[in-house]
C-alpha cells in the first residue's frame, strides 16, 4: 500500500481536527469524509486490516484540490496530500479509481494532455525568455496566454514559446501520484527547456511552476533556466516602467490568490501590482493570501465538475460579502473554474488582458 | 435476513425522499470515518486495530425542515439517531454506539444573518464556528469564544457540549453567549426558544437545550451575542511559588479585575508541557493572563492591579514575553506531536469548584490518581475562571497502558471513576466545559442525586421511544 513515510502522515492526522474548517470540498459537501483526518484515518484502518481500499475509499480520495490549505495550517508540518496523492497511486494501479479519472489518464496518453484533443500551439521564436503556456492555458484559456505574449511584446521582451510543448506533469500528478511517467514528462520538458539555452523560462500557470521547481531536481529532471512565475515576471515589467499603467477604471476588483502562488510561493503583491496597474480599485476578501480558498483546479474540474461548481460557488460567495464587482485572477485554472458560474453583475477578469 | 434487508432498504428511501438521494449513505468508508472522535477510548480502539461503533446509515440533512422529517421516519421505526458536527468532542458524545441513523450536520453551514443594532449573529449549527467568527471578524466584530476546538467543532457541537473559550473569563462560556435558538424536538416538531436570552417567562429553554448532548433535540439554527474586536490585548505572565498561592492570586484578580484569559499552571505541568511550547525554564506555579479592552487605559489600568495582587502573594512578575508566547501558540498545543497521543493513555477531567473548595479538590484528585494507580502521572491548571470559583483542567498520563484494549479500557475507566468521584466527594463538579458524553455518562446519577429525575422527566416527555444519542449524558 503506500510507503511508510505517507502511512505516518495518515497516522497523525487520523486524530487531529484542526485544518477541518479550510477544506473547501468539506465546506461545500459537509462530509466527514472529505476531511484530511478522515482520509488519514482510513488508510490507517486499511493498513490496520479494518477496511478494505475498494472503489468507495478510492473514491474518497480523488474527492480532494490538493490545494494544501490543511498543510499551510499544520503547526507540526503533517501533508495530507502526501498519503492523499499515494492512495492515488494504487488507485490507478488496482483499477479501482473513479471513471472519469481513468479517462483523462487515457486522454493524457493519446494526446498528451487531459482533455485529449490537439494542444493548440503557440509556438513562436525569441531570444530573451521562454514562455511556458501549458495545457490548460492553451486548450481552454487562450486569451490568457495570448495577452501574456502580447504584453511581453509590448515590453520589448522576445519570447519563446517551445513548438509542441511538453505537459509539465503537475496534472498527471494529481491524477496518479509522483508516479515514473511523471518523472519521464519532467525529464521530456526539462529537456526541452535547456535545449533552448534561454536564462529564464516564465511560467504562465503557477501549477506548472509548483512542480518544476519543487519536484524537478529530485527526479534527476533539472531546468538550467531561471524558473519564474509570470506574474512576479509581468509585476517586475510593471515597477521598471516596461509596462504603462492604466488610468482608473473606477472599478472595484478583488484578487483571488490562486492555490500555488498562495501555499506554495506565498506571492501575494505581484497580482496585486498587476491588478493596481490594470485600474482596478483593490478590496480584499476575507480569506485571502495563505487562507485564500481554492476555487478548484483543472483536473479536477474535469473529472468532478458538480464538486468544483460548488467549491467555485464558495469562493464567489467570498466576494460578494465584498464590495467588488470583479474577482481578479492570473491563473488559467482558476479562471476556468470560476468563469463556470459567475454570479450575476459579477465579471472574472483575466489580468493579462486587462493590462493591454 | 432478507426480510431485513428488504426493510432497510424501504427506510432508505424514505430517508433520500427527505433529503435527497445524494445526501444517504451506506458506504462502508463513510460509516468507517465516523467510528472516532477524540475521545481517547475510541482513539484506542482503532489504534488497536478494532473496529469502532458504526451507524448504519448516514444522512445529511441541509434544512430545518429536512432534520424534522428525519426525526419523524427514525421516531416512527425507533431508530436511534446520533448527531455529528464536527466530530472533535472529548468525551464519545457523538459516537454512534448504537448505530442507526447517523445525522452529520455540517451541510447547515448558512450564515443567516448579522444585526448590528442588536449585535447578534445568527447561523446554522453545522457551521464551523472558526467560520462564525470570521463572519463576525469581516464586520470588525467577534463573538469571543475562541476555544481551542474553534477550527475543530461546529456551532451544535458547541451548544450541545457546553463549550467554552479562552476568553471565558470576560466573556463567559458559550451558554452565557447565546442568545436563542431553533431546536428540531425528537418528534419533528420544530420550535424556538425565546427571542432574548433573559426574561421572566419561565425557566429559560435555551439552558434546558444547551448541554444536552443531543438527547433531546436537535439544534439546528443559534443567535449568539457580538462584541467589537477589542483595540487593545496585553498579556503577561507570573511565576508562584505553590499552586495556593496562585488561586488565591487568581480569586482576588477575578473579584477585583476582568481579564480575558488567565490560565494558572501546577508546577508539574510548568516543567513538562509549558517548557515544552513556550520555552519557559523556571519551577512553580506559572500563570499567564491577558487583558483586553477598548482603550489602552482601562487595560493598563487592569494590569497595574494584577500586579499588585500576583506581589501580594509573592509572585515573580515574568513581564509581557511569556505571555505573549503562550497567546501566539495557544493553538499549536492541540497540533500533533505537541499533545499527548497514542500509545500514551490520558484524559483531562476538567472539574469545576467553588474557591473554598478547589484547593482541596486538586490534591484529592492528585493523591487518588498517584496513589491508586502507579506510573500515572497527574497534571493540572487552571483555564477558565469565575467570579466564585474556577476549573480544574486535570490531566492523567500514563505512557506504558496496558497492549490489551479490553485491559486498556477497563484501567482507563477505572482511573476516571476514581478521579471524578474524588473531585464530587470534596465539592467539585463533574465537568466544567467538555461535556459527558459517553465517558462520564455512567457518572450523572451520582453527581445530582436525586435532582437527575428533572432530567429523566424532561427525556421521558421529549423521547419517549429512547431513539437520541442513546447512553449518552446519562439519559
Amino acid at each position: 500500500m503506500i510507503s511508510q513515510n505517507a502511512l505516518h502522515h495518515a497516522e497523525k492526522c487520523r486524530f487531529c481536527f484542526m485544518c477541518r474548517h479550510l477544506c473547501p470540498i468539506q465546506l461545500q459537501t459537509g462530509k466527514e469524509i472529505n476531511t484530511p483526518r478522515a482520509k488519514g484515518l482510513i488508510l490507517s484502518m486499511e493498513n490496520k486490516g479494518t477496511a478494505k481500499f475498494d472503489r468507495d475509499m478510492a473514491q474518497t480520495m480523488y474527492e480532494c484540490l490538493i490545494c494544501d490549505a490543511c498543510v499551510n495550517d499544520c503547526a507540526t508540518g503533517y501533508q495530507p496530500p502526501l498519503f492523499i496523492r499515494e492512495a492515488r497511486t494504487e488507485a490507478v494501479a488496482n483499477d479501482l479509481a473513479p471513471e472519469s479519472v481513468m479517462k483523462l489518464l487515457e486522454n493524457v496518453e493519446a494526446t498528451g494532455n487531459i482533455y485529449g484533443a490537439e494542444k493548440p500551439s503557440f509556438a513562436r521564436e525569441g531570444k530573451d525568455v521562454l514562455v511556458y503556456v501549458g495545457e490548460v492555458a492553451a486548450c481552454k484559456v487562450p486569451k490568457m496566454a495570448e495577452s501574456l505574449l502580447k504584453l511581453l511584446e509590448q515590453a520589448g521582451v522576445s519570447a519563446k514559446v517551445l513548438e509542441n510543448e511538453p505537459g509539465s506533469g503537475a496534472m498527471l500528478a494529481d491524477l496518479m501520484g509522483y508516479v515514473d511517467e511523471v518523472a519521464q514528462e519532467a525529464k521530456t520538458l526539462a529537456n526541452a527547456i535547456n535545449a533552448t539555452g534561454l536564462k529564464t523560462v516564465v511560467v504562465l500557470d503557477s501549477y506548472d511552476a509548483e512542480i518544476m521547481k519543487q519536484r524537478y531536481a529530485a527526479w534527476g529532471a533539472e531546468i538550467h533556466a531561471q524558473v519564474v512565475t509570470a506574474t512576479q515576471y509581468v509585476s517586475d515589467l510593471l515597477k521598471a516602467g516596461k509596462i504603462a499603467p492604466k488610468a482608473s477604471l473606477a472599478k472595484k476588483g478583488a484578487c483571488h490568490d490562486d492555490d500555488r502562488l498562495a501555499r506554495t510561493f506565498y506571492e501575494f503583491e505581484p497580482i496585486r501590482e498587476m491588478a493596481k496597474a490594470a485600474g482596478f480599485e483593490l478590496v480584499e476578501m476575507f480569506n485571502k493570501e495563505r487562507l485564500a480558498k481554492s476555487c478548484g483546479s483543472a483536473v479536477t474540474l474535469a473529472y468532478m465538475p458538480n464538486i468544483v461548481l460548488k467549491v467555485a460557488s464558495g469562493r464567489w460567495s467570498d466576494l460578494l460579502r465584498t464590495e467588488a464587482q470583479a474577482i481578479l485572477t492570473a491563473n488559467p485554472q482558476s479562471y476556468l473554474c470560476l468563469t463556470q458560474n459567475v454570479p450575476e453583475g459579477k465579471e472574472v477578469v483575466d489580468l493579462y488582458s486587462a493590462l493591454i | 435476513m432478507q426480510v431485513k434487508s428488504f426493510m432497510f432498504d424501504m427506510i432508505r428511501t424514505e430517508l433520500e425522499d427527505a433529503v435527497g438521494v445524494e445526501n444517504v449513505s451506506t458506504s462502508e468508508v463513510d460509516r468507517a470515518s465516523y467510528t472516532v472522535d477524540y475521545f481517547w477510548l475510541s482513539r484506542m480502539w482503532q489504534d488497536r486495530g478494532a473496529e469502532g461503533p458504526k451507524p448504519d446509515i448516514i444522512v445529511r440533512p441541509g434544512s430545518s425542515e429536512e432534520v424534522s422529517k428525519v426525526l419523524k421516519i427514525a421516531n416512527y421505526y425507533k431508530i436511534p439517531v446520533h448527531t455529528w458536527g464536527g466530530g472533535s468532542g472529548s468525551q464519545g458524545g457523538a459516537l454512534p454506539m448504537a448505530g442507526g441513523i447517523l445525522l452529520d450536520m455540517k451541510r447547515m453551514n448558512k450564515l443567516i444573518s448579522i444585526d448590528l443594532n442588536s449585535h447578534s449573529i445568527t447561523a446554522e449549527a453545522g457551521m464551523i464556528f472558526q467560520q462564525l467568527e470570521w463572519y463576525a471578524n469581516e464586520k470588525g466584530y467577534s463573538c469571543m469564544h475562541i476555544p481551542s476546538c474553534l477550527t475543530c467543532g461546529t456551532i451544535g457541537g458547541a451548544l450541545g457540549h457546553r463549550g467554552i473559550g479562552i476568553l471565558s473569563s470576560k466573556y463567559g462560556k458559550i451558554d452565557d453567549q447565546c442568545m436563542s435558538m431553533e431546536v428540531v424536538l425528537p418528534n419533528g416538531d420544530i420550535i424556538n426558544t425565546l427571542p432574548v436570552p433573559k426574561h421572566a417567562a419561565g425557566p429559560d429553554l435555551n439552558q434546558i437545550f444547551i448541554g444536552s448532548e443531543g438527547t433531546l433535540g436537535i439544534i439546528t439554527k443559534a443567535t449568539f451575542r457580538l462584541f467589537e474586536l477589542p483595540k487593545v490585548m496585553k498579556h503577561h505572565a507570573f511565576l508562584f511559588k505553590t499552586m495556593k498561592d496562585g488561586l488565591e492570586a487568581g480569586r482576588d484578580i477575578m473579584q477585583k479585575t476582568q481579564p480575558s484569559i488567565m490560565r494558572l499552571f501546577d508546577e508539574a505541568e510548568t516543567v513538562s508541557i509549558i517548557k515544552k511550547i513556550i520555552g519557559f525554564e523556571k519551577r512553580g506555579a506559572f500563570l499567564n493572563l491577558s487583558v483586553d479592552g477598548p482603550d489602552e487605559r482601562l487595560v493598563d489600568i487592569q494590569l497595574e492591579i494584577i500586579k499588585e495582587i500576583c506581589a501580594k502573594y509573592g509572585a515573580e512578575d515574568m513581564g509581557s514575553e511569556y505571555g505573549e508566547k503562550w497567546y501566539q501558540n495557544r493553538i499549536t498545543f492541540f497540533y500533533p506531536d505537541h499533545i499527548m497521543d497514542i500509545p500514551q493513555m490520558f484524559g483531562t477531567m476538567d472539574t469545576v469548584a467553588d474557591f473554598g473548595h478547589v484547593e482541596e479538590i486538586y490534591w484529592a484528585m492528585k493523591n487518588a490518581i498517584e496513589s491508586n494507580f502507579p506510573g500515572v502521572r497527574f497534571i493540572a491548571h487552571c483555564s477558565h475562571w469565575y467570579g466564585w470559583g474556577t476549573m480544574i483542567y486535570d490531566r492523567f498520563i500514563m505512557d506504558n497502558p496496558p497492549e490489551d484494549k479490553e485491559e486498556a479500557l477497563r484501567l482507563h475507566n477505572q482511573i476516571w471513576n476514581t478521579g471524578v468521584r474524588a473531585a464530587m466527594e470534596h465539592g467539585g463538579v463533574i465537568n466544567d466545559h467538555h461535556g459527558i458524553g459517553l465517558k462520564l455518562s455512567r457518572l450523572m446519577k451520582e453527581q445530582y442525586g436525586p435532582a437527575f429525575q428533572v432530567m429523566e422527566g424532561l427525556k421521558k416527555a421529549l423521547d419517549p421511544n429512547g431513539i437520541m444519542n442513546p447512553y449518552k449524558l446519562g439519559l
